[in-house]
């Protein structure tokens, strides 16, 4: 089998994404559950609404806040993340720095926007699953976003480089397996644009293979915005008809 | 280069994948119904089919552009793209997921779920989070909490009486953390702050009954948002108060305490009377008998059915739901168990509106 990765797929090829709008009929004004391979991903979203803390209060726009919670039996070991678990707190301000950029804050003044985000199964790209189910958490709530924010990973298969200096293909998507094993990055875009809002790469990696990675990450992003508008185009359609009838 | 990305093996039947393709082909822009300035530039079989097929789908998806078209305004929903280098006119792009709505030149978003914006002359139902000294804070679900002033508010001993300080110490005598009132949105500040008021015998403190929460998008605009429905069962009279905040109370109905006395009160205050508004803000709940109870949870739970089928409420739909709850037997409390029965419901209600 020359030229697949360990579960089969090709350097450019995603893992199955299934995503789903209003899953939950709690009293969060929006959610959503994605799946991304087997990283599985479930975000609320509440607001914006009143502040919790009277000192988050921004007097000309909104808060965005984010709780990230870890489930004890989502990765392969079984490790319980306190609210100030570091990995915990790194996840929170990059969903948070990243959508304060994308939603439309200035239209509520003194309010605040929280996203609550349960990790229920680690398989890899587990920040970019955050993101995505986040973007479709507040596409439900609707509360308005400059475009949606689509995430992906990207990793580089070997630092064997031959001649010219030519790296091989970078992977996309990469799963639990191959995130431990070789140097990968996190991108996120502004919808199918290249305008890059959020880029974490937390391994050391040749510089002359950045620039593919950042490049197959950010088509992969663009590929993945398709299928999340799908998504939201067909709930959208299905409450629409019920409510015509 | 552009690089190719394979998408991920699909789980999709044949025809799902060609909707794809077409979805992709759909490039730049919604077409508007552009009739009234005879805009027909877009002719041709082609071109219409394509219309057509837009308008099925008819949603829009943040960051799509709804048109560079230089007439329109922008409205809700929507923002304008930034500035391009070349000049070009920027273009109005959504920033939700919706319907798009026009209002002459006005172009907006309508998303499909969102959060309550209060506006004057709603009719609320609302929890109070906070006591201050001559006003209340609460809870009616928008962005921002609700104000109620003491001062308006009826006071117990006839709507014409002064606000004391005695008063202002009794505040919690009126309305204590917690407490559940419907009220009308009587001003909006600046900011889309809210502020209540129940100087009306139909609002003020609710007790006997059950709450529940839906999407405020969910309740209809009506002429009265206080139904009475007459139960079958023995359950009598269910007072039923659909804010339009999505929050909502079913409660046994008692005849106002004061309804009689208020022509009377403009001649003469008497002591049965002050007696009688007190017992406004009462928190003891009355005799609710078992059937009563019955029947109100079993409007709850068609009201939850309508929610869940994405069908929005209203006062023939709630009616119609009910009949249809009685004629499937379903008892207030267990429907739990029988996951078919909300739809069957529904379906039910639907079927009788279209026979009208």
């Amino acid at each position: 089998m020359e030229g697949l990765r360990n579960d089969g797929r090709r350097w450019n090829e995603l893992r199955r994404i299934h995503c789903q709008l209003s899953t939950s009929s709690t009293n969060a004004d929006g959610s959503s559950y994605i799946e991304q391979g087997f990283t599985k991903v479930l975000c609320n979203v509440t607001g914006p609404a009143e502040p919790s803390n009277r000192q988050r209060v921004k007097q000309d726009s909104a808060t965005v806040s984010c709780e990230v919670y870890f489930a004890a039996f989502s990765g392969t070991d079984r490790i319980k993340r306190g609210r100030n678990d570091k990995k915990v707190q790194e996840l929170q301000t990059a969903i948070q720095k990243t959508f304060s950029s994308i939603i439309l804050t200035h239209l509520f003044a003194r309010s605040e926007i929280t996203i609550s985000i349960h990790i229920l199964s680690q398989d890899g790209g587990t920040l970019a699953a955050c993101i995505n189910a986040a973007t479709l958490a507040l596409i439900d709530a609707g509360i308005p976003m400059t475009d949606y924010v689509c995430a992906c990973t990207a990793g580089q298969s070997t630092s064997i480089f031959d001649n010219e200096g030519a790296s091989p293909d970078p992977w996309l998507d990469v799963n639990y397996l191959e995130e431990s094993d070789i140097p990968s990055l996190t991108v996120a875009t502004v919808g199918d644009s290249e305008k890059i809002v959020a880029l974490s790469m937390e391994n050391k990696v040749r510089i002359e293979a950045l620039e593919a990675m950042i490049a197959v990450g950010i088509s992969g992003c663009a590929r993945v915005r398709g299928i999340m508008d799908k998504e939201v185009r067909r709930y959208g359609k299905e409450k629409l008809e019920a409510e015509g009838e | 280069m552009p690089i190719q990305i394979i998408a991920p093996a699909p789980f999709l039947s044949a025809e799902e994948e060609e909707e794809e393709f077409q979805v992709e082909e759909d490039e730049g822009g919604v077409p508007l119904d552009l009739d009234n300035d005879g805009d027909t530039a877009m002719d041709g079989v082609a071109a219409s089919k394509r219309k057509q097929g837009r308008q099925a789908a008819g949603i829009v998806t943040p960051g799509e552009i709804v048109t560079d078209d230089p007439q329109w305004m922008r409205g809700h929903g929507t923002y304008l793209s930034s500035p391009t280098a070349d000049g070009e006119s920027q273009s109005i792009v959504s920033s939700l997921a919706g319907t798009i709505s026009k209002t002459n030149k006005l172009l907006s978003i309508r998303a499909l779920r969102f959060r309550y914006v209060p506006e004057i002359g709603d009719l609320v139902v609302g929890r109070i989070l906070e006591v201050q000294t001559k006003r209340w804070r609460v809870d009616i679900a928008a962005p921002h909490s609700a104000a109620l002033l003491l001062s308006s508010i009826n006071l117990p001993g006839g709507i014409l009486r002064k606000r004391t300080s005695t008063d202002e110490l009794q505040i919690r005598t009126f309305f204590s953390e917690g407490d559940l009132l419907v009220a009308e949105v009587q001003t909006l500040n600046s900011d889309g702050q809210a502020s209540l008021h129940t100087r009306s015998l139909k609002y003020g403190k609710l007790r006997n009954g059950y709450f529940m929460t839906i999407d405020a998008g969910m309740v209809r605009r009506m002429k009265s948002h206080v139904l009475t429905m007459n139960t079958s069962n023995g359950g009598g009279e269910v007072d039923i108060y659909l804010g339009v905040n999505g929050y909502i109370y079913i409660a046994k109905h008692t005849t106002p305490l004061t309804e009689g006395g208020v022509e009377s009160k403009s001649v003469s205050i008497t002591r049965l009377e002050e007696e009688a508004s007190e017992a406004i803000y009462s928190n003891v709940n009355e005799d609710i008998s078992p059937e009563t109870r019955a029947e109100i949870a079993r409007i709850g739970c068609v009201l939850r059915a309508l929610v869940k089928a994405n069908v929005k409420i209203d006062e023939e739909m709630l009616n119609l739901g009910y009949e249809a709850a009685l004629e499937e037997f379903l008892e207030g409390f267990d429907w739990g168990s029988d996951t078919e029965a909300g739809k069957r419901v529904v379906d039910l209600a639907l079927a009788k509106r279209r026979m009208g």
